[in-house]
């Protein structure tokens, strides 16, 4: 029986395909202009049994409400996404879309309409695999 | 003496008659077992398939039988969408296997390591190419499905939401995306390299389906129902029964 398992496991591994990473240059992304923006909140960005760091930070900016990591760097992983979390399981959750890099400040448009006390976590997720990579709690 | 020897000739002759049907319903009929593996990327299959085949025509190339099949299915990281038809094509009519899928009302739910078990009554039809080779093509029908519950991730759009689903309890087959439930069907090779045994090669096409425990879908229309349709390579054994 075990070797039958893993012979299954040895075939389904080797049909397996290769991932795309994050891309790792500095993305260099700056629309929010800090002089006009109003700081809502802010949180320390901290890796989850993965290595990252920065500050995760939501200004409004002519209506429009914005996610913007600054500083920032993570380890690189698969289909990395930026979720904005009612929890700190992510049960409930908004995505802001694919993470635009490992490295450098970056922002994400908030949907319209999006209650953002209702939502005061960021995190780093790894979609595919379910994995968290990191997290911020904004306040 | 005379009632000895009456049940004894009575017995041959029944004996004789049945050899004889025996021997017309081998010529008629054939009976297999086959135990396949198909893989594709993070994902898998073992199945095992009885068939019983009626032989057609005057010289037997073409079968036709009917079965069942046992198939469990193993995955990882695998994508989910809404199931049923009058969502995804917005019609239950046998015409929506010429439609197109309307995107704006289908969601995701994306199961980290499904695992789904299925029994099914099978439709089987195949023809002798050689001796040795036979092409056919099987479908499963009708039947039910079980496994354990798995936490999933429902994406809609740029929401989502954490749940828990189950493998849809019963299966069957109808037109496309009206199908509900686990469904397995394979196009096959056989290759016969003795009177019993023979190696089988198939492009397995199987839908797994699960239920989540909540309708977590409410556009346009309330759903609870996520399909996944996967191609996989198989490669399997035949024994020959009769």
């Amino acid at each position: 029986m075990k070797k039958i398992l893993n012979a299954f496991l040895f075939f389904t591994v080797m049909s397996c395909s290769p991932d795309d990473a994050t891309p790792t240059t500095p993305v260099d992304n700056t629309p929010v202009n800090k002089m006009t923006a109003t700081l809502l909140k802010q949180g320390v960005l901290m890796g989850v049994n993965h290595t990252a760091s920065g500050t995760a930070s939501i200004y409004e900016d002519n209506g429009n409400k914005i996610v913007f990591f600054d500083p920032f760097m993570s380890e690189n992983g698969p289909d990395l996404k930026v979720y904005l979390s009612k929890d700190q399981k992510a049960s409930e959750y908004i995505r802001l879309g694919q993470l635009k890099s490992t490295n450098g400040s970056q922002s994400y448009q908030v949907p319209a309409g999006t209650e953002i006390s209702h939502y005061p976590f960021v995190y780093i997720w790894c979609e595919k695999y379910s994995v968290e990579f990191a997290r911020a709690e904004l306040k | 003496m005379m009632i000895g020897k009456t049940v004894f000739y009575i017995i041959m002759l029944v004996g004789h008659v049945l050899t004889a049907t025996a021997q017309h319903d081998n010529a008629r009929k054939n009976d297999f077992v086959d135990g396949t593996f198909a893989f594709a990327s993070y994902q898998g299959t073992l199945s095992i398939l009885y068939v019983h085949n009626w032989r057609i025509g005057s010289s037997k190339r073409l079968g036709f039988g009917l079965g069942a099949r046992f198939t469990s299915y193993l995955g990882a990281n695998q994508y989910y969408i809404t199931a049923p038809a009058e969502l995804t094509s917005e019609s239950t009519s046998p015409l929506i296997f010429f439609k197109e899928n309307i995107e704006a009302n289908i969601d995701s739910l994306l199961i980290e390591s499904p695992q789904t078990n299925s029994i099914n009554a099978s439709i089987n039809i195949d023809y002798r190419i050689s001796p040795k080779l036979t092409v056919g093509f099987n479908i499963d029908a009708i039947g039910f499905s079980f496994g354990a519950t798995k936490k999933g991730n429902y994406i809609n759009g740029t929401q989502g939401k954490i749940t828990e689903a189950s493998p849809t309890a019963f299966n069957v087959l109808l037109i496309s995306d009206n199908d509900r439930g686990s469904l397995n069907s394979e196009l096959y090779f056989k290759y016969l390299y003795t009177n019993k045994w023979a190696i089988k090669t198939a492009a397995q096409f199987l839908f797994t389906e699960y239920t989540t425990e909540t309708k977590v879908q409410q556009f346009p229309s309330p759903n609870d129902r996520f399909r996944n349709k996967s191609l996989l390579l198989a490669v399997g054994i035949s024994y020959q029964l009769n």
